[in-house]
């Protein structure tokens, strides 16, 4: 056939800005991945200290308030520590920090890797037939209403005190959220791109392979945003009723223990410690979204 | 109608399509959906190979509901259906239809050549083969040097280019495109328009049927404009567009054009 060209309208931000992405995304190899961005670094590090030093300033006059408050009021450090009381005990027992911080990793991650899994897996099972989903999915809707603390003593029963029963649990609190998620995603494909997969006959793994789990990958995104901070509560709370077992106890062990011991300055550190952990990880699950979303997905293009 | 039609050389050589050069018959077609809304009602039409068709009707009036007959995305409650020489369904595991919607449909995670060899890799059709037809009608709609680039970075006319790029690289004998340019910018749509037309007549054995509101695009394009009446959906009228081809933008300004226009919208009036 003869060629056939027209004049081809290259919308104007094109020249400066997406072309030169293109190589970049070239060189990944499935091609979902972004593109590097091509901004100056400069005024990247800029657009990081306006973001950051705001609640810097905040953090900075918080703590510093707290300190003076309770050195002014004598409040004894058991019932309320100050700042520097905490970072004390958390340098004296650093070791004994580290290792419990270690141990909670650990049981974090694994119940949330369990659940991203699990929790995508089972959704594909439920889009692959209405029939099933709408059999099935109440009935995963009522255990999610089950508090997991009611629940956490039958898991010791049966997998034993210890890092088993307790990823169990950090992966029964995460299930859900990627569950309804994924499910949500996978069943709000556009019409149009279902019908053309028809009209292409493509079979029915094709087009959740290549249609419907990439479209819904935001969503599974979204659950994971959510999922891998409470993966973090779960292994604590999953300490607290399973202990230490045969291993080192994790920080929610260390809390139980510092409490009845009343060590509440090192509590405090622990307590801190965890929440900088669920942070940490919701911040890695956000840069990995953004990182898997940004060449395409609306949510992500600017951020 | 049914005497021009006769005139058209019949396709015959290649297997299941018919004998007759018939690639669409519709016979007293009617379309209740399940909620009673009768959608379609006695639509006859015969359309033969190398045709271009264009439906225009005020939005409502059924001409979704027969290309996605036709397309057997839904079935048809009455009458007979012929497409390719057999039934919708048996027709489309022949790979020969192509459709293209108003919406550029095109996956926004893959590149533009992984969109438009889709049809291909799901059919499993081989990688080297795939790139080298992918490449092929890339070109064909200008855009070759874009096969990496994600669809985001396009313009809506571009989108839609690749669109119809996706739709021509199984070679379709059967191309539906259901208001195709309706979101389009005038210009970006009459350059369209142009390529299309280019393309169709490099190709006259492909037959497009091609949903519009617009009657200017209507007596543009088609060989023939099937006029429809709204609720229930009927043919008013066929209307034949003798001018050939290639029509130009002398064709857009001529007297005949402007004639051409004047008696589609006469008889979407009635
Ligand atoms: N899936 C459906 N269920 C029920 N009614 C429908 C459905 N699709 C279309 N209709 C109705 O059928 C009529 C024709 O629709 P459509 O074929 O989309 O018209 P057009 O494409 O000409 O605008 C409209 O009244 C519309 O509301
Ligand atoms: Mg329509």
């Amino acid at each position: 056939m003869e060629k056939l060209v027209a004049s081809v309208n290259v919308l104007p931000e094109q020249e400066s800005g997406a072309s030169p992405s293109v190589p970049a995304a070239a060189s990944v190899p499935d091609g979902r991945m972004g593109r590097k961005n091509a901004s100056s670094s400069g005024s990247l590090s800029r657009k990081i200290v306006s973001l950051a030093v705001p609640p810097l300033v905040v953090f900075v006059l918080f703590v510093a308030l707290w300190e003076i408050v309770i050195r002014m009021s004598g409040v004894q450090p058991y019932l309320f520590p100050k700042p520097s009381d905490i970072v004390t005990a958390a340098s004296e027992n650093w070791h004994n920090l580290l290792v419990s911080v270690r141990t909670t990793i650990a049981e974090a991650v694994l119940g949330f890797a369990l659940s991203v899994v699990l929790g995508v897996a089972f959704a594909v099972l439920l889009a692959l037939s209405k029939t099933v989903e709408r059999s099935v999915y109440p009935y995963a809707i009522i255990l999610q209403t089950i508090p997991i603390v009611a629940v956490a003593p039958i898991i010791v029963i049966w997998f034993g005190a210890g890092m088993n029963a307790i990823v169990i649990i950090a992966f029964l609190i995460a299930f859900f959220p990627i569950l309804s998620n994924t499910l949500i995603g996978l069943n709000s494909t556009e019409m149009n791109m279902k019908n053309l997969f028809y009209l292409y006959n493509a079979t029915k793994w094709q087009t959740i392979w290549r249609l419907r789990i990439p479209a819904a990958l935001p969503y599974i995104l979204a659950g994971m945003k959510i999922s891998c901070s409470l993966s973090v509560v779960g292994a604590i709370v999953g300490e607290y009723i399973a202990g230490i077992g045969g291993l080192q106890g994790g920080l929610g062990y260390a809390i139980t223990v510092a409490s009845t011991r009343l060590q509440t300055a090192y509590l405090f550190a622990c307590g801190l410690t965890a929440a900088v952990m669920g942070i940490v990880f919701f911040l890695l699950i956000n840069a990995l979204s953004n990182r898997l979303l940004r060449s395409w997905h609306d949510s992500a293009i600017n951020s | 109608m049914s005497s021009s039609l006769a005139a058209i050389p019949s396709a015959g050589e290649e297997a299941g399509s018919g004998a007759s050069g018939l690639l669409v018959g519709m016979e007293q077609i009617g379309k209740i959906y399940p909620n009673g809304t009768v959608a379609v009602q006695n639509v006859n039409l015969r359309v033969g190979e190398g045709e271009f068709l264009c439906f225009v009707g005020p939005s409502g009036c059924g001409k979704s509901t027969i290309f996605n007959m036709i397309a057997g995305l839904t079935g048809h409650t009455s009458g007979r259906l012929s497409v390719l020489g057999t039934t919708p369904k048996e027709a489309r595991k022949m790979n020969e239809i192509a459709f293209v919607f108003q919406e550029h449909t095109l996956l926004p995670w893959s590149k533009l050549i992984d969109n438009v060899t889709m049809p291909l890799t799901l059919r499993g059709v081989p990688k080297k083969e795939r790139i080298r037809e992918g490449e092929r009608v890339l070109e064909l709609v200008g855009l070759k040097d874009y096969l990496k680039v994600l669809p985001r970075q396009l313009s809506g006319g571009m989108k839609m280019r690749v669109s119809i790029a996706r739709a021509l690289i199984s070679r379709p004998k059967l191309l539906l495109m259901d208001e195709p340019f309706g979101a389009l910018d005038e210009i970006t749509r009459q350059s369209l328009q142009d390529e299309l037309l280019n393309i169709w007549r490099q190709d006259r054995k492909m037959t497009v049927l091609f949903i519009t509101h617009n009657v200017f695009e209507a007596a543009f394009l088609s060989t023939r404009v099937v006029v429809m009446t709204p609720r229930p959906g009927k043919i008013a009228d066929i209307l034949e567009i003798p001018t050939p081809f290639p029509r130009s933008d002398d064709y857009r300004s001529s007297p005949e054009f402007g004639r051409h226009v004047h008696a589609v919208s006469e008889t979407l009036k009635h």
